[in-house]
């Protein structure tokens, strides 16, 4: 039963959430929104067995004194004092809004402004000329990059008294080529997940019932 | 083929091997002056505009005063400098069309970077919280959430962000799900705009324009052939295109001479270090 009636509970419930796509039966919709509330509950405990996991595990650091311990100190601190802050005064006025635009923002931002210098760095250093498939990447990478920005307008020939900008090859990569890789990937997951909702509806898939299930 | 030993002393190092193998800290700086200079000195390199981004700006200037639409801010401050300006940008263009917008998040972060932008335009555009737009706030499970909001978005946010009761608010008197919605906007720094798309686009019919980091941007067009997703504006470009549009100079506007310069420059390194390789391989195949 340990291991059955979880994958019955899974079938029932992947049923309803299928047959409500083509029934609008009152019984139907008032099941799929019961669903959806109940998913919405299990996602907020999911938050609450995430943060326990993080306060275990830095206080774990901290009590052992390993590496970088002091960073824990940092990390538990900034979770008390934002989501305290943030219950007692909400989250427009006290501590909360100051932290955020003083601290959280710059330092989010900061991290991520930092990926065009190692962009930069990293993308010297790879894009070489090694065959032929490498110099089409790169010769493709090179007109995206400069025609999405207004400097590729300055870009460009003129055939018969006809224009063209580097940016409109530039769309033409992204419209065409771009897309019909894009379009086959898409393709390909949409049947994935088809095909592995199927085999859990099934219960022929079981992974997430752990190990042995 | 045998890899270039570019840890070789300098001494014995020609011209072609130094291209290959610029100091990272020469990089780092042009980089940085790159985008900071033009920042400094503005260079005004002219913006047009692209398909998409007038596409979009066409779904937003079409709705009428009184409309509804629903902003969804799926972004934290990381991306804020990319997105924020298109954020900005449509909540001006909104205001100066007197439609009412029923905000959201799909991030925890996303408060603080909704607030921050809501506070700023409605006091720009003397707006009243609760009757010209209001902040549902955010909600765990962005799936549910997106499903739920087309049956009740009453019984999906019982209270707004600051624990008022949703039914009092004179924005939801009549509406109260995706039929009762011109116009969902998502500006996003993952793949949530093309999880609207298939959820309250899919299921429910929902019309939708979305904003875009630039990398994201790309996984975007599949969904704007097919109208799925009616608009979007890619990266800063993108922002600044809507801008021109709107006919408001901002944060986008203003960063694509440093984005232009700083494409440029990653463009010339990397042609450098090819020429280096290029000639080092032909050196040694001779």
């Amino acid at each position: 039963m340990k291991r059955t009636g979880p994958v019955i509970f899974g079938f029932l419930i992947g049923m309803v959430m299928l047959l409500q796509y083509f029934s609008p039966h009152p019984t139907l919709l008032s099941t799929y929104n019961l669903i959806l509330d109940w998913k919405q509950v299990v996602f907020g405990m999911t938050l609450i067995l995430g943060i326990v996991s993080l306060v275990r595990f830095h206080s774990t650091k901290i009590r052992r004194k390993q590496d970088g311990w002091l960073y824990s100190i940092v990390t538990l601190a900034g979770l008390v004092a934002m989501s305290g802050s943030s219950l007692v005064w909400g989250t427009e006025r006290g501590f909360y809004p100051w932290a955020f635009d003083n601290i959280q923002a710059p330092m989010q931002a900061t991290m991520f402004a930092l990926l065009a210098f190692y962009v930069a760095s990293a993308s010297y250093r790879a894009f070489r000329v090694r065959s032929l498939h490498a110099g089409l990447l790169l010769l493709a990478g090179v007109i995206v990059m400069l025609g999405r920005v207004p400097l590729g307008e300055l870009i460009g020939i003129t055939i018969k008294g006809q224009h063209y900008a580097l940016p409109q090859l530039s769309t033409w990569i992204l419209d065409v080529p771009n897309l019909a890789a894009k379009r086959g990937i898409l393709i390909g997951v949409g049947l994935g997940m088809v095909a592995t909702a199927l085999k859990i509806l099934l219960g022929i898939e079981r992974s997430y019932l752990g190990k042995g299930a | 083929m045998r890899e270039l030993d570019t840890s070789a002393p300098i001494a014995k190092r020609t011209i072609w091997t130094r291209l290959m193998a610029v100091d990272r800290r020469i990089i780092f700086l042009a980089v940085a002056l790159s985008v900071a200079l033009p920042l400094i000195y503005p260079i005004g390199l002219p913006v047009k505009t692209a398909n998409e981004s007038r596409a979009y700006f066409k779904e937003m200037d079409q709705l009428n005063a009184g409309d509804v639409i629903m902003f969804s801010f799926d972004y934290e401050p990381d991306t804020m400098a990319e997105l924020d300006p298109m954020s900005l940008t449509t909540w001006r263009h909104a205001f100066r069309k007197d439609l009412k917008i029923i905000a959201l998040t799909m991030y925890a972060g996303g408060t603080g970077v909704a607030e921050r932008i809501m506070r700023q335009v409605a006091g720009e555009y003397g707006k009243v919280y609760g009757e010209d737009y209001i902040f549902l706030g955010y909600n765990p499970d962005w799936s549910g959430t997106m499903l739920r909001l087309g049956e009740s978005i009453k019984a999906t946010y019982p209270t707004d962000q600051y624990g008022t009761p949703s039914e009092s608010f004179p924005i939801l008197q009549h509406v109260d799900r995706y039929g009762h919605i011109k116009l969902l906007v998502s500006v996003s720094a993952s793949a949530l705009s093309e999880y609207w798309a298939i959820w309250a686009g899919g299921k429910y019919g929902q019309r939708m324009i979305s904003g875009n980091t630039a990398v994201q941007a790309v996984l975007i067009y599949p969904y704007f052939q097919t109208d799925q997703i009616s608009g979007f504006l890619g990266g800063l470009k993108g922002a600044a295109e809507y801008e021109s549009l709107v006919g408001i100079k901002g944060e986008g506007t203003r960063g694509m001479d440093a984005q232009s310069t700083a494409h440029a420059l990653m463009v010339l390194f990397i042609l450098l270090g090819n020429v280096g390789y290029v000639m080092n391989r032909r050196r040694r195949t001779q």
